[in-house]
């Protein structure tokens, strides 16, 4: 079963710094957008990259399309050699960026997000002009959905109309 | 003249914006406007049921042509 909103939590509670990014921004900006993995940008300092560990260790994370025979080993020390990982988790797939396109690293996009109260913990997310900006400067064909609902979005909450 | 709540605009789009733009390009603001509606929470909550129906869905695809496959062997 996917779990991404337990996933927030878990991390949210093990005070793991980390901005939501991605379609679950999306998502809880309004977005009508379903997506299958939770996209975050996480802090790179040594402290956060042990909290991060250990918080997902749980969910057995792997690698996506890494080969089911080969051993892994999952720990801070995995997530220091690393910057943007994409794994699959017992909870859901699960995305870890060291840096966003279009934004920066992990104090670049806390200035971009907003802090969301997700009953009962709260946790920052992208704002709607800082996912475009991701968006936009990806140039992915794939996004162009995701940017017309967050263009709708942001000239909904404009105080012009 | 009274401003216009978020809902109120993207459910009566004013031509040429990004609004009118979104809908044109086949997004339903109908689902934008269902989803504001509810807390930031329960948007996350609702993706989760919504990606689990999919992959029950999925599963139960499976299961049926796997069920053909035998009965035609």
């Amino acid at each position: 079963m996917i779990n991404l909103f337990e996933v927030a939590r878990l991390l949210s509670q093990a005070g793991v710094k980390f901005v939501i990014v991605g379609g679950i921004a999306i998502r809880s900006h309004g977005g009508n957008y379903i997506t299958e993995d939770l996209d975050i940008c996480y802090d790179r300092t040594r402290d956060n990259l042990q909290k991060l560990a250990d918080t997902l260790a749980p969910l057995n994370p792997r690698p996506r399309g890494f080969d089911e025979q080969l051993p892994f080993i999952f720990d801070w020390s995995t997530l220091q050699h690393g910057t943007n990982f994409t794994f699959k988790t017992s909870m859901g797939d699960v995305d870890l960026l060291g840096e966003v396109k279009g934004i920066g690293a992990y104090d670049d996009l806390v200035k971009d997000s907003i802090r969301v109260d997700l009953d009962g913990f709260a946790t920052q997310i992208l704002s709607i002009g800082g996912l475009i900006k991701a968006k936009e400067a990806s140039g992915r064909p794939k996004d162009e959905p995701g940017l017309k609902v967050l263009y709708a979005l942001l000239d909904s909450e404009l105080d012009e109309d | 003249m009274k401003k216009r709540t978020p809902e109120e605009k993207l459910l009566d789009p004013r031509p040429g914006g990004n609004i009118a733009a979104a809908s044109e390009y086949g997004i339903d603001l109908t689902q934008i406007v269902e989803n504001l509606r509810l807390t930031p929470a329960e948007r996350i909550k609702g993706n989760d049921q919504a990606v689990n129906s999919v992959l029950r869905f999925e599963e139960a695809m499976r299961r049926e042509k796997a069920a053909k496959k035998s009965k035609t062997l």
